[in-house]
């Protein structure tokens, strides 16, 4: 049972340790630099400075406290963004990649089902998953205690905790891609694009007559800013995410259950 | 039950033809020989039949289970043993961990023996292995959990010759111990060697079924005979005699006349005309099965005429002899400019 989740998880491991410590130095480096940029800046005369829109769409104003700044330097962005999307490339290089060296004969060869098996490789993205979300929760708490400006330890928890539902998606949606699309690079562009996308068309279409299309994208229900600012946790959005995730996973399964592997 | 069974099978890649009609079936501890050319369908047969992809047409069942019920197939593979004609594995890890993970996915019960004849170096990482390496992990890979059907895709590929002869001896060691072989190969040598039964595929379809001995015994014996006298190919139109082939050595040498064919007559006759002519060297051999083989290649009779030359060529350079060799090598030259 769960050999293959094993196997992969191995394999990620590596790569989650250096995001893990490249984010947690990141964050942490950030976290202990907020009070005395903040003491510096005047966030609300650089705000009127800027055009609305702008200071809108980056929720700048929320940028005064040490919450607001962590939540957008490291969260909002590089968090939500870029590893979010790393996790969806890095699903969708999968199993199209496995089937793009050859490797996926020898494993199909045994007794394993492909639902099975999709299910286990998409399940070893826990491990990135879990692992950069512990080190990095340590790593900012641990700033911000420094500097003593202790950030509430359950708002940074639930950041943490939301974002497992959020990644899990981003990675759901990528396993499908992976034995949907054809190439393996092709797959892993619409994975990576996908999210980097998602951002985009939220940020466009928010305050426009179209702004319920940022529904479409997973981080309309996943905000650690709001969480981080004002400690409001939207459960529906996790719930919304994770019936994402369980859609994709079906999705991926059946399809890849029908498809010829070649 | 039969391990391996056929029925009309077909696999199309959209308008691409791969197979057709494969109608066939391997018996329990039969070593089956899948022979044919790159692109004949070769490993579309074997990957359709592992359930990698679905069948356009037809049926086939592996050790019983239909190869379209996914959960049956999938409880046979159990006890199947595979060797892709590529292997392709995850190349970041040791040889070792790769088998302990194969190992759980299907069992293992023979790997450390299976080692002690194949063993390629597990404590390096794969990416460091040569193609023989891989191969030979793959072989234990399709060995380790004791399989009563072994399914590999032109085994020996990748190895070097005495590992080629240590997997065909392992294979015939099997065998003994009731075990079925399904195997695709263009290396005549060794399916000579191994197998009971061969199939001939060819343009996606199968061309020929028949035992080893048989297609031989059908094939006849390839003459060649060294004369002081003249004579051209009309002094030998005995019923028998195929693909007759005169040289007087271009020069008006004294070596005389050489003439080679196939012959599947009876001898008396062969020899009685033989023993017309100042003799000067003669040579009865069973035909090569790599002749045999051309014969069922060429797609028209022209392309067909040229491989069974270029089948001579290769078993000369194989067997050259030191009497015949001088002369022969210079026809071997221009033959092969020619073509």
């Amino acid at each position: 049972m769960f050999e293959t989740t094993r196997f992969e998880s191995e394999q990620l491991l590596p790569a989650s340790a250096v995001i893990a410590v490249s984010l947690a130095a990141f964050g942490g480096l950030m976290t202990m630099a907020a009070p005395g940029i903040l003491g510096d800046v005047d966030v609300e005369a650089l705000s009127e400075q800027l055009p609305a829109a702008i200071v809108e769409a980056f929720d700048l104003r929320a940028m005064g406290t040490i919450e607001g700044f962590i939540g957008l330097e490291l969260y909002q962005f590089v968090w939500l963004i870029g590893l979010g999307a790393y996790l969806a490339y890095s699903a969708a290089g999968a199993i199209s990649g496995d089937i793009e060296d050859g490797r996926l004969d020898t494993v199909l060869a045994a007794p394993i089902s492909r639902r099975r098996l999709l299910f286990e490789r998409f399940l070893a993205l826990l491990t990135p998953i879990l692992v950069i979300n512990a080190v990095v929760f340590g790593a900012v708490y641990g700033a911000s205690a420094v500097v003593n400006e202790p950030i509430a330890l359950a708002d940074l928890a639930a950041v943490h905790v939301f974002s497992i539902p959020y990644f899990l998606a981003c990675g759901a949606f990528g396993t499908f891609v992976s034995v949907a699309a054809p190439r393996r690079l092709m797959a892993e562009g619409i994975g990576a694009g996908a999210i980097v996308g998602g951002f985009l068309l939220q940020t466009l279409v928010s305050g426009t007559d179209v702004s319920w299309l940022g529904a479409l994208a997973p981080m309309r229900y996943y905000d650690p800013l709001t969480i981080l600012t004002t400690g409001e946790y939207d459960l529906a959005g996790a719930g919304i995410l994770l019936a994402a995730t369980v859609g994709f996973l079906l999705a991926g399964a059946v399809y890849f259950g029908e498809v010829d592997v070649q | 039950m039969r391990p391996l069974e056929t029925n009309g099978l077909s696999k199309y890649y959209g308008e691409v033809r791969g197979i057709e009609d494969l109608t066939f079936s391997v018996e329990t501890g039969e070593v089956f020989g899948f022979l044919g050319p790159n692109g004949a369908g070769k490993t579309t047969t074997i990957r359709t039949l592992m359930g990698f992809q679905s069948p356009t047409a037809g049926t086939a069942t592996v050790l019983g289970a239909d190869i379209t019920d996914t959960a049956a197939l999938r409880g046979a593979r159990a006890n199947v043993g595979y060797l892709p004609s590529e292997p392709g594995f995850n190349e970041n890890v040791t040889g070792r961990r790769l088998l302990e993970y194969h190992g759980s996915l299907r069992g293992d019960v023979r790997s450390d023996e299976m080692l002690e004849l194949f063993d390629p170096p597990l404590e390096r990482k794969v990416r460091e292995y040569s193609r023989g390496n891989k191969q030979m992990l793959a072989i234990v890979l399709a060995f380790m959990h004791d399989p009563d059907l072994l399914v590999m895709d032109e085994p020996t590929s990748g190895l070097d010759p005495l590992k080629q002869e240590r997997l065909l001896e392992f294979i015939r060691a099997e065998q003994q111990r009731g075990k079925t072989f399904f195997f695709s190969s263009h290396i005549l040598s060794e399916v000579r060697k191994v197998c009971d039964r061969v199939g001939i595929i060819r343009d996606g379809h199968l061309i020929e079924l028949e035992d080893v001995e048989s297609l031989l015994d059908r094939s006849g014996k390839m003459v060649r005979a060294r004369v002081n006298d003249a004579l051209d190919g009309s002094a030998f139109d005995l019923d028998g005699v195929h693909d007759i082939e005169v040289s007087d050595g271009g020069d008006g040498s004294t070596d005389g006349t050489t003439i080679s064919f196939t012959y599947t007559g009876a001898y008396e006759p062969l020899l009685r005309r033989l023993l017309a002519y100042d003799l000067h060297d003669l040579s009865i051999e069973e035909a090569p099965l790599e002749d045999i083989f051309m014969r069922f290649y060429g797609e028209n009779p022209a392309a067909q005429a040229e491989r069974i030359e270029d089948g001579f060529d290769g078993r000369d350079g194989a067997d050259a002899t030191d009497e015949t060799d001088g002369k022969d090598g210079t026809e071997e030259d221009s033959e092969t400019a020619d073509v």
